[in-house]
């Protein structure tokens, strides 16, 4: 008795974000008799699709060791150049081949100026993002770019086997998949969180840490731009604003899927279900009357909250170490 | 002359180790004491209790007739005790005269320093040391000997009666170290006591007129430097036979796995050695000789400058240490905590992480394969431990270490580097891991051991080269062995 109760709090531990996802959608169903229609959960999949394609490259990064605030803006401009490219004419698959290579361009960049300035990847995105934000305003003048053909809204909008099951919502889940098993079923998913862990040691146990670096960061620019190119199909339209401050819902999302800021620590999975977290909330707050500047309070106190609470454990868990260590020594 | 510093009974007991053992010596005002012992004597442990850093369990310190059971760092200040560190504790932006006041009221308010006073005080102070430098230089802009002057002056103007100098000319060039002594010539002729410590024993027949010897934490003697030889010296620091305590082996040694041909780069300089199939070979020498950078190179870490280092008779092309690894070199480095183990993964993450690669297909890991490895290495090393789940930051030292070691093996390397591979771990790991890298030659890997244990080295190894300020100060064989010897050419004192 007493060992299967230690065995539920254990997986309840580990599955944090996925039993509060649970906990939340329980208490919408009771507010909303609608909430748990099968429409009504395909579409929250749908809106948060491209939010969750970001998370699985930045938790990447987070779990390498990394932080990346650029993403935001990022999308951005890839969304811009990618709707520009169509209505000036580029066939639509060129386009979109063309947006994502230029997202995991972008990216490397950054590992770049990571590797050549020797700073931490997060003072590069900020200095990144602020570029990628004029640029992006610069290329539209500030306008709106609209008219995307059916071809290309396809991609967001274009359902499959039910009618709120979106194209996007499918890739989202097969590339979860992916990432899941690349992330426990190769060595590659490994040596992320070796280099998490403890870089020094990763280099000297024979990984290739800066080859490495510039794969997390391809991949997490792989999936930027595929999450750019979603949003703005789905929306069917493009403007620099557009995907501004998506950096902090995907780090928050990735943080309450368990990621630690420090790296080294975190499943995909639950960063799927950190995000759906976020993305529940904010329309839970949108049906109850709270506009988008509340939401960036409550936004921004989750994630305070959830790095306190990082911070809390690894505390404890220091604490632990110590005395043991101390036991060890006295005995 | 009379006795302005005394040491009585001092006894320190870390847990586990006893550091001091009643522990007394007295230092004469104005003379320049040495402070002489193997790494591990108590050295810096007894410079810590003078300077309050740490407190002893029984004994006291008597500054100028006063007697003190308790010091602390502020109480010791205000007696007189002045430290410079190896590690300089300097602001690098701000001014000279602003570091020699530092943390001190000047002037009539604390928070508004009276700059005019502070600076004509530094400069007197500074002309009295006897050196010219303008006391609004700021701080980075100075050499290392210029900002060891600025230490000595900050100690002075807190009207300090002895000095403690810990491996002084081990921060500054050699070109330098006259000067330092000049220095420290002044401060005798003030008055002021200097504690001398330095691992260069040619340096206190210079500077020094009494040496006090310390080994294993107990107090061995005192002696005139003028009455002592060098090799009195050797002989009063390490003063013990070579206990009993390392298994012997039965190994065949081959031909030459690792030849290193003129190679420089990474503070080495024109290095040639050779380590052969079978063979443990011990690489000897002071902190900061360049043993460590040597074995960065050689696993492919650090590029060298020129040279060549050859691979079983092939020329080693290394970008990083991944191509060393590929050749089958495999390093156990100095640092566990820092560069050895992944503290936060469990110990089978660890024991496999260096051979997945081998043990992938398609870049899938091969989990039977690798739960095998795990299974075997954890065996082979004898890991304490209820699962091999266990995080390995809750591992105990020697186990840790065994798991870096484990590490290291799974991947299949063939040639160790092995950097100080029993450093803080207690008698018994130490010697499963000696049993370890017997049988491991036993089955005809090699072994590079960097050690600053001198039993150790003479124990285990079948040569030993001693590296002296990055080059090879000699090489002496198992026959020869011979720990005066080793210390001579560790030291760089060139004899015949």
């Amino acid at each position: 008795m007493n060992k299967s109760l230690a065995k539920i709090i254990d997986f309840c531990r580990r599955n944090l974000a996925w039993v509060l996802l649970v906990i939340i959608c329980i208490v919408f169903s009771f507010t909303n008799p609608n909430f748990l229609t099968v429409k009504n959960l395909l579409n929250i999949l749908n809106q948060n699709s491209y939010v969750i394609i970001c998370a699985y490259g930045i938790a990447l990064i987070m779990m390498s060791g990394g932080l990346d605030m650029s993403v935001g803006y990022q999308m951005s401009i890839c969304g811009v150049v990618c709707a520009m490219m169509i209505t000036s004419g580029v066939p639509v698959i060129a386009a979109v081949i063309v947006t994502i290579l230029l997202s995991i361009a972008f990216s490397m960049l950054a590992t770049l100026l990571e590797q050549v300035l020797k700073l931490p990847r997060i003072f590069c995105t900020i200095g990144l993002s602020t570029v990628y934000q004029g640029l992006a305003y610069v290329i539209t003048g500030s306008k709106t770019i609209s008219g995307l053909p059916a071809a290309f809204k396809v991609i967001g909008q274009g359902t499959i086997f039910h009618p709120s099951l979106t194209y996007a919502t499918v890739f989202m889940v097969i590339a979860g998949l992916i990432m899941s098993f690349l992330m426990n079923r190769t060595y590659f998913g490994r040596y992320v969180f070796a280099l998490g862990g403890n870089e020094a040691a990763s280099r000297l146990a024979g990984i290739n840490v800066k080859r490495m670096k510039y794969l997390v960061g391809g991949v997490a620019g792989l999936f930027c731009g595929i999450g750019a190119i979603v949003l703005c199909s789905r929306v069917g339209a493009a403007a620099a604003g557009t995907a501004a401050g998506t950096e902090i819902t995907v780090l928050t999302g990735v943080l309450v899927g368990g990621v630690s800021v420090r790296g080294g620590d975190g499943k995909i999975a639950n960063c799927v279900a950190g995000v759906l977290i976020m993305g529940l909330l904010a329309n839970g707050m949108q049906l109850a009357g709270l506009n988008t500047y509340y939401q960036f309070v409550v936004k921004g106190a989750i994630m305070l909250g959830v790095m306190w609470f990082d911070a809390f454990q690894m505390g404890r868990r220091a604490i632990a170490a110590n005395k043991r260590k101390e036991e060890a020594i006295a005995a | 002359m009379a006795k302005i510093l005394e040491v009585k009974n001092v006894t320190k007991i870390y847990p586990g180790v006893v550091a001091l053992d009643d522990v007394s010596f007295d230092v004469e005002a104005g003379e320049v004491l040495a402070l002489i012992g193997e790494n591990g004597a108590g050295k810096s442990t007894v410079i810590k209790t003078i300077s309050g850093a740490i407190q002893a369990e029984s004994g006291s310190i008597v500054i100028e007739g006063k007697e003190y059971t308790k010091l602390t760092p502020a109480i010791a200040k205000e007696a007189g005790i002045g430290v410079v560190y190896q590690e300089f504790n300097l602001v690098p932006s701000l001014s000279i005269a602003e570091n020699i006041f530092l943390g001190d009221k000047v002037g009539k308010t604390r928070g508004c320093p009276d700059f005019k006073e502070m600076k004509r005080r530094s400069q007197d102070i500074m002309e009295e040391l006897g050196v010219k430098i303008d006391v609004n230089t700021q701080v980075q802009m100075l050499s290392t000997a210029q900002m060891q002057i600025v230490e000595i002056a900050k100690a002075m103007i807190k009207n300090c009666k002895v000095l403690i100098m810990d491996e002084p000319s081990a921060s500054i060039p050699m070109a330098e170290v006259q000067n330092m002594f000049r220095i420290i010539r002044k401060l005798k002729a003030r008055g002021v006591s200097v504690i001398y410590i330095s691992h260069r024993l040619e340096e206190l027949f210079e500077i020094c007129d009494r040496v006090t010897i310390f080994r294993d934490g107990k107090y061995v003697t005192t002696q005139n430097v003028a009455d002592i030889t060098k090799k009195d010296l050797i002989r009063y620091m390490i003063g013990r036979e070579l206990t009993e305590k390392f298994p012997s082996r039965n190994a065949q040694i081959g031909e030459p796995v690792l030849e290193v041909q003129d190679l420089s780069g990474n503070g080495d300089f024109h290095i040639n050695m050779a380590l052969h199939k079978g063979e443990i070979l011990g690489l000897a020498g002071l902190v900061g000789a360049g043993r460590t950078e040597l074995a960065k190179m050689l696993c492919g870490d650090v590029k060298p400058d020129s040279g060549k280092i050859l691979v079983r008779g092939k020329q080693m092309t290394a970008h990083s240490a991944a191509d060393g690894v590929d050749l089958g070199i495999g390093l156990v480095p100095e640092d566990r905590k820092q560069e050895g183990a992944f503290l936060e993964y469990s110990i089978e993450w660890n024991i496999a992480i260096m051979a997945l690669r081998q043990n992938s297909k398609w870049s899938f890991m091969d989990f039977k394969k690798i739960d095998e490895l795990v299974e075997t290495y954890n065996e082979t090393l004898d890991i304490k431990t209820p699962t091999v789940k266990q995080l390995v930051r809750n591992l105990s030292g020697g186990n840790q270490q065994k798991v870096v070691v484990a590490k290291v093996l799974a991947a299949q390397n063939d040639i160790l580097i092995f950097d100080e591979p029993t450093r803080g771990i207690d008698v018994g790991a130490k010697q499963e891991i000696y049993k370890l890298m017997n049988s491991l030659v036993e089955d005809g890997k090699s072994i590079l051991m960097i050690s600053s244990e001198m039993e150790e080295l003479l124990g285990m190894s079948d040569r030993i080269i001693v590296l002296h300020e990055g080059t090879v100060g000699g090489e002496v064989s198992k026959n020869n062995f011979c720990q005066e010897k080793i210390l001579e050419l560790a030291s760089g004192i060139v004899e015949e």
